[in-house]
């Protein structure tokens, strides 16, 4: 066998085209800048946060037999193996922090990808540098409706927002009608930052629509010392449903307060946020039996998909807490981006953004109720199902939509 | 809860009236009252009402040392005492935060159940709820308490006197630092008791003091610094206005009304209802 | 008029000048967006720290309320943009006016006010309009209010998508505008009735009205400073929520630089500014990270160690053998 010259230069050039990748795929990383308050009153949601997202890394970044992107390979497979890194940063709540720490993350970080924030005021300021700076952002957890109909390029959610969400208690309401419960008034609580404005505008616009009555729409200042003038409102209106929109402090306080006041309404259909964190549930949840949440995720889908109560275990060895709505819909943020980026094969913003804009992903692929994750030309996912979610016995049961639930629900609330 | 917001008030009304030093820290304090109340339950399974002894005497002792710590140097502060005060305190309040955030985790707390948790009497179709109830009795108690001392122990009127003139008391053999260091103690003591209350009905975390620490000021200044029974009669005024607010404006509007009606008072009684400096 | 103090106004004044120079030079080696926000920032909270000074330093007038302004300024600005099409500087200053007129309003009730009474009101006042703001469904209300990106860069809309360097500029001049507005008035018949009313109470009776017009100029002065800057935020951040532009932590935020720097002195603030501001970045950037409140504990034991330490402000470490710029506020809030 005569080795030519033109072999060895074939040779020597492949060497040095795979040289690169092979060395790459030992150390390289991709970061992602994740963006959440780690200090001041929702604190504890970034800290919940954190964990979910390293959850979500090492299932990337390791190998699990599970059926979800990138979790049987190590690390993402179109960059060679990259690992996934994460940098979190505080935002405290703060748009200009949030500012601030979303350029620093992109500049000084060198993140391919931002994913945030909770507050919705912070991703609106954090989406828009991530704008200029050509970096997709993903809402993993935002759900004011007005963020995606900003006309920004590079912004994406996975999860439903309030009007979904809204939507489907109202949907639900109108199948208990045609069974013959009496569900003719509703009375809105909410609070009054960017969260709880949106989601009750949401809900009158369904209200009107649909033919029910808004006997209290009680708007009150987030973080109140008191709330007894407010529920003594909502007990004198007396509707058939309260339907709360609260962060889990008003939660807690609005709970405590309709018992010391003696109000039990008939059915309580809340807008998540407080009513699906733990320590609401710790602190009162003898007092919420009964209570209907909309949700993205429910851990009864563990039957189903056995690989949701593995990821569940795996998250609740690091956070002593099982997976909600929140933490959830963090988890899959970041599967999703990093989903993206594999596809990518790059760590260019640009085809990052392309990538995710040409994302199909299979329901039975998350660990979540969805029908699949794929994006509208405003980076919407309208596939993704909410569900509602009754608290019984100490623990949550999908209810609605029929197709998922796995018990009827109990009507009037205990 | 116009008692309650009093409750709160009248430890700041013997730091902030009686002493004239401006405690930016106090919704910190009462934060920390809160958690010993909630870890008194949760590893003794102490009822929030036999803590709140407790609770008032470790609070006594951590004001203390708060004044002797940090107050002492700002009240003797050469120049601009005030702002001295303002901010040191304020400096306090955001390291209270901090360790609170570290030691406990941002987490909400709450005690599930407890003696009073929950009950209510119900008085001719009114709802009066029995930790509020005993919350207000506390309260009377403790302004009542506090009147009295102020006005009738030899101790009370040398905390007086040493607000007026230090240099005149420390003639007659009175030291400042360990009266107001006693005032101070005291001071934190009553807000124990408050938080110890608090923590029946409300829930606790590390930023908790926020909510309550600016209705507290309004409170002592609508009653009028110096004056103890200002602060009690401000704690009513201020849960009277917030539940008729709420009758014409919508609730969320509700601290407008406090506000304005502190607004209005001051302008026309620049003391406040009772204030005496 | 004594010889040594018009020497060292204009020394203040050179001195003044080339930092200011010097500061236009510095972009050129600090490339980093990162360190170039951190700048702005340090900048603007100097000008409003400096505005705040004219009202609580000098004047003695401590107002804890003054996130009132700030947000006003923003608002304006904000809504005349996005809702009118009109151009932020016409913004700016429509906001700044209003709020000297609004500050002048309120200042006729609260000047009779005295110490902590005063104080509260200012919190109070500034509490009422937040809460306002988040209920004002034309305003935007609690979803705040969203400038739009722009497709290019101009400094007629202040639109800037990636470059920095107009926005350092423009806090730069807005810090040196508060600067010289306060040496102007430090020599200026106002800034000697307020000299004259601290050192000596008896004068401020016999002067009393013509002291209140002052006061009552000063809080103009302050406001107007406070709302052009807070016009520049509502550009440079490009999204504003009543939370974040008029919450209670703003105005402490606003008076911390001058307390530390040294309340009621020409350089305070400023010194202040940029001893604080960088601090709170970098402690949240680098060790916020951790959800433990770990910055918190750091931050808050500096306030308390500086302020403890130095009642006068940092500012006096300088200037052992100069006399202070105008005498300390004679315990404002302890009257």
């Amino acid at each position: 066998m005569t080795i030519t010259r033109r072999n060895v230069l074939l040779g020597a050039t492949a060497a040095a085209a795979l040289g690169p990748i092979a060395a790459r795929a030992q150390t390289s990383e991709v970061k992602i800048g994740v963006i959440y308050p780690f200090s001041g009153a929702s604190a504890q949601i970034g800290v919940d946060a954190q964990r979910a997202f390293e959850t979500a890394a090492e299932i990337i970044n390791g190998k699990y037999d599970y059926d979800l992107p990138l979790a049987r390979t190590e690390g993402l497979p179109g960059l060679g193996g990259a690992k996934i890194k994460l940098v979190f940063a505080d935002h405290q709540a703060d748009p200009q922090k949030g500012r601030a720490e979303t350029e620093r993350l992109i500049t000084q970080e060198k993140v391919a990808a931002v994913i945030g924030s909770y507050q919705s005021a912070v991703a609106v300021t954090a989406s828009q540098i991530c704008e200029r700076y050509q970096i997709p952002y993903l809402s993993a957890d935002n759900s004011s409706p007005s963020l995606h109909r900003r006309g920004l390029k590079y912004y994406f959610r996975a999860a439903p927002h309030d009007e979904m969400f809204s939507q489907a208690m109202f949907d639900f309401f109108d199948a208990m009608k045609k069974k013959g419960t009496k569900i003719e008034t509703l009375a809105l609580f909410h609070e009054d930052t960017i969260f709880g404005t949106d989601s009750s505008n949401a809900q009158l616009k369904l209200a009107q629509e649909r033919g029910y009555k808004i006997v209290a729409d009680i708007k009150y200042r987030a973080n109140s010392p008191s709330l007894s003038a407010e529920v003594q409102q909502l007990k004198a209106a007396n509707a058939d449903v309260l339907m709360p929109s609260s962060y889990t402090t008003d939660g807690i306080l609005l709970v405590k307060t309709m018992a010391e006041l003696g109000y039990k309404p008939n059915a309580i259909v809340a807008q998540d946020a407080g009513f699906s964190e733990k320590a609401l549930y710790d602190a009162v949840g003898d007092k919420l039996e009964g209570v209907i949440s909309r949700g993205s995720f429910s851990l009864d889908l563990a039957a189903k998909r056995p690989m949701v109560g593995k990821i569940n275990d795996m998250f609740k060895a690091k956070s002593g807490k099982d997976f909600n709505d929140y933490s959830s819909r963090q988890f899959m943020g970041l599967i999703v981006m990093a989903d993206a980026i594999n596809r990518a094969k790059s760590t260019d913003g640009e085809k990052i953004r392309d990538a995710l804009a040409a994302t199909d992903m299979p329901g039975d692929q998350t660990i979540m109720p969805w029908k699949r994750v794929k994006f509208d030309e405003n980076g919407q996912n309208n596939d993704a199902d909410p569900v509602l979610l009754q608290y019984v016995g100490g623990k949550f049961v999908t209810i609605f939509p029929t197709q998922a639930a796995v018990a009827e629900a109990s009507w009037p609330m205990k | 809860m116009g008692l309650l917001y009093g409750l709160i008030a009248v430890g700041l009304a013997l730091i902030f009236g009686l002493m004239d030093v401006v405690n930016f820290a106090h919704g910190e304090f009462l934060m920390i009252a809160m958690y010993a109340t909630f870890f008194l339950f949760a590893f003794f399974a102490l009822d929030p009402l036999l803590a709140a002894p407790l609770v008032a005497a470790a609070l006594f002792i951590f004001g203390a040392v708060v004044y002797l710590l940090i107050v002492r140097f700002a009240v003797r502060a050469k120049a601009n005492t005030g702002m001295v005060q303002i901010f040191s305190t304020f400096g306090l309040a955001v390291l209270m935060r901090g360790v609170a955030q570290y030691f406990f985790t941002p987490d909400y707390r709450s005690i599930p159940h407890s003696y009073l948790g929950g009950k209510t009497i119900s008085i001719a179709g009114i709802y009066l709820p029995q930790p509020q109830l005993v919350g207000a009795l506390i309260a009377i108690a403790a302004f009542a308490g506090l009147y009295f001392f102020i006005h009738r122990t030899d101790f009370g009127r040398a905390l007086e006197a040493t607000r007026e003139d230090a240099g005149a008391v420390a003639l007659v053999g009175i030291d400042k630092n360990k009266v107001f260091a006693l005032g101070w103690g005291l001071g934190a003591a009553l807000v124990g008791l408050a938080g110890a209350v608090m923590a029946i009905f409300f829930y606790v975390f590390p930023d908790v003091g926020a909510s309550f620490a600016t209705i507290a000021y309004v409170t002592v200044a609508l009653g009028g610094f110096g004056s103890v029974f200002g602060a009690f009669a401000g704690g009513i005024v201020v849960g009277l206005v917030e539940a008729m607010t709420t009758l014409i404006l919508p609730p969320s509007l509700k601290t407008v009304g406090i506000y304005g009606v502190y607004l209005l008072i001051v302008f026309i009684r620049p003391r406040g209802l009772f204030g005496s400096i | 008029m004594d010889k040594a103090f018009i020497q060292r106004r204009r020394r203040d004044l050179i001195v003044a000048a080339c930092l200011a120079l010097l500061a236009t030079q510095v972009p050129r080696y600090v490339t980093d967006v990162y360190i170039q926000n951190m700048m702005i920032m340090t900048l603007m909270y100097a000008a409003l720290s400096q505005s705040w000074n004219i009202l609580s330093g000098y004047c003695g007038q401590i107002s804890l309320g003054h996130a009132l302004y700030f947000g006003l300024g923003a608002y304006v600005t904000a809504i005349l943009y996005t809702k009118f099409g009109m151009l932020p500087w016409f913004g700016m200053c429509a906001g700044g006016l209003l709020s000297a007129v609004i500050a002048m309003a309120l200042g006729y009730p609260c000047f009779r006010l005295g110490g902590h009474y005063f104080v509260i009101a200012t919190i109070v006042i500034a509490e009422i309009a937040l809460v306002l703001f988040q209920n004002w469904e034309w305003a935007g209300a609690a979803l705040g209010i969203t400038i739009p990106l722009s497709k290019q860069d101009s400094w007629l809309t202040l639109q800037f998508a990636k470059d920095k360097l107009p926005y350092f500029y423009f806090a730069l001049a807005l810090a040196c505008v508060a600067w010289f507005v306060t040496w102007w008035l430090e020599d200026s018949k106002w800034g000697y009735w307020w000299r004259a009313v601290k050192d000596n109470p008896v004068a401020a009776e016999s002067l009393g009205v013509v002291v209140f017009n002052s006061k009552m100029g000063a809080a103009a002065v302050s406001a107007f400073l406070v709302a052009v800057g807070g016009g520049f935020y509502a550009m440079y951040v490009t999204y504003i929520d009543p939370e974040s532009v008029m919450g209670f932590q703003f105005s402490l935020l606003m008076a911390l630089p001058a307390v530390l720097g040294g309340i009621g002195t020409l350089w305070g603030p400023m010194l202040g500014a940029v001893i604080l501001i960088p601090l709170t970045e970098l402690t949240r950037s680098y060790i916020g990270g951790s959800g433990r409140g770990v910055d918190l504990i750091v931050y808050g034991g500096l306030i308390i160690a500086i302020s403890l330490a130095r009642p006068q402000g940092l500012v006096s470490l300088f200037s052992r053998k100069r006399k202070p710029a105008a005498q300390p506020v004679r315990e404002a809030v302890a009257s």
